[in-house]
């Protein structure tokens, strides 16, 4: 099936349109999903490192992890405005390679996730006041925290590998420059 | 300041950074694992003043926690953020966002000093006072909404046109 003109619809849908021409729609967006992947990410590095041992090591694991609904509450900001942005430019990020890794290494975390839940997460009252986790949780913190981070590097990435709203500013510099 | 924009961005250093395309995404993509520390950081204590979160732990012992992340963070941020100004000059010092950017990280920091060192001086009861006072809560949420601003002028700064005649923006 080709999604082609799938993608190229919602392009052209009427909000899609709205957000790309409004001055301050696409910025704003922007400016709110950093704010939902910062604390996504900030919040889950508290549960991994503790799960190391390095930090909040005195407290229980599931106290610590008690954060987590409010990383949901982040990432669902950070995927509405995702979305948000996805529309406004829906083929070019859709073959977008960082684009891609991004939404894979996403769902890789994911995974990783629900690993932990069903091998360290069920004893966990065995080692919940433990200085750090068993083996496969400290594994399962150092991935969420690779994959988090290398997350963020995508995104970072898609701005400058997408011509959509983003001008590349190295060609400001650079006129600048000479001028 | 147009002018020493100019100059720096005719530094070795910043030419460095320009011909290199990898180390302004780079530095960018740092700075936002930093940000997401200190953010998640003032959060977590927010969250702690408010007694939504982590109940378990004394303000004192919360601060202690998270403190040290977030100044850490911080210093890295400032470098990232001066190469970032190093390496493109125009786009970052000629933008009000930046600039408003500066005055509320100075605001954050000066709330934040007094609070962590009263902290520090002060015993348990005095705690549980504290966080019984609408100023302290009032303080919390405003704290938490200078960082959040912080990270829209952050972003703000590649789109200084949305402050339209106020962008200080030199006309390409």
């Amino acid at each position: 099936m080709d999604i082609t003109p799938t993608l190229k619809a919602i392009e052209s849908s009427g909000f899609a349109t709205w957000i790309r021409d409004s001055l301050y729609a696409f910025p704003l967006i922007e400016s709110f999903h950093v704010i939902g992947l910062t604390l996504t990410f900030g919040t889950i590095a508290i549960v991994d490192l503790r799960l190391l041992g390095v930090a909040s090591a005195h407290r229980p694991f599931t106290k610590v992890a008690e954060v987590l609904k409010w990383t949901w509450v982040a990432f669902g900001l950070a995927v509405l405005t995702g979305a948000l942005m996805f529309i406004t430019n829906a083929s070019v990020y859709f073959s977008n390679a960082q684009f891609r890794w991004k939404m894979l290494l996403i769902a890789l975390s994911g995974l990783n996730m629900f690993v932990f839940d069903r091998i360290s997460g069920r004893n966990v009252r065995q080692w919940d006041n433990d200085r750090s986790a068993p083996p496969s949780g400290k594994l399962a913190a150092v991935l969420s925290l690779i994959l988090w981070i290398s997350v963020i590097f995508l995104g970072r990435w898609i701005g400058f590998t997408t011509t959509g709203n983003q001008t590349p500013d190295v060609e400001i510099n650079l006129d600048d420059l000479f001028r | 300041m147009n002018d020493f924009a100019q100059w720096l961005a005719g530094t070795q250093l910043s030419l460095a950074i320009q011909i290199h395309l990898w180390i302004i995404p780079t530095v960018q993509s740092i700075h936002i694992v930093c940000i997401g520390i200190v953010l998640a950081s003032v959060f977590m204590i927010a969250l702690r003043v408010f007694g939504w979160s982590g109940r378990d732990q004394t303000l004192q012992q919360t601060t202690r926690r998270f403190c040290p992340w977030l100044w850490a963070a911080l210093v890295v941020l400032l470098v990232t953020g001066a190469l970032m100004v190093i390496g493109e000059p125009v786009r970052e010092l000629m933008s009000l966002s930046f600039w408003l950017k500066m005055s509320l990280i100075l605001i954050g920091i000066v709330i934040a000093i007094p609070f962590q060192l009263a902290l520090s001086r002060n015993g348990r009861n005095w705690e549980d006072d504290l966080m019984n006072r609408w100023t302290t809560k009032s303080l919390a949420i405003l704290t938490l909404l200078v960082w959040c601003s912080i990270v829209v002028l952050g972003r703000l700064i590649a789109y200084d046109h949305v402050w339209g005649n106020w962008s200080l923006r030199p006309i390409v």
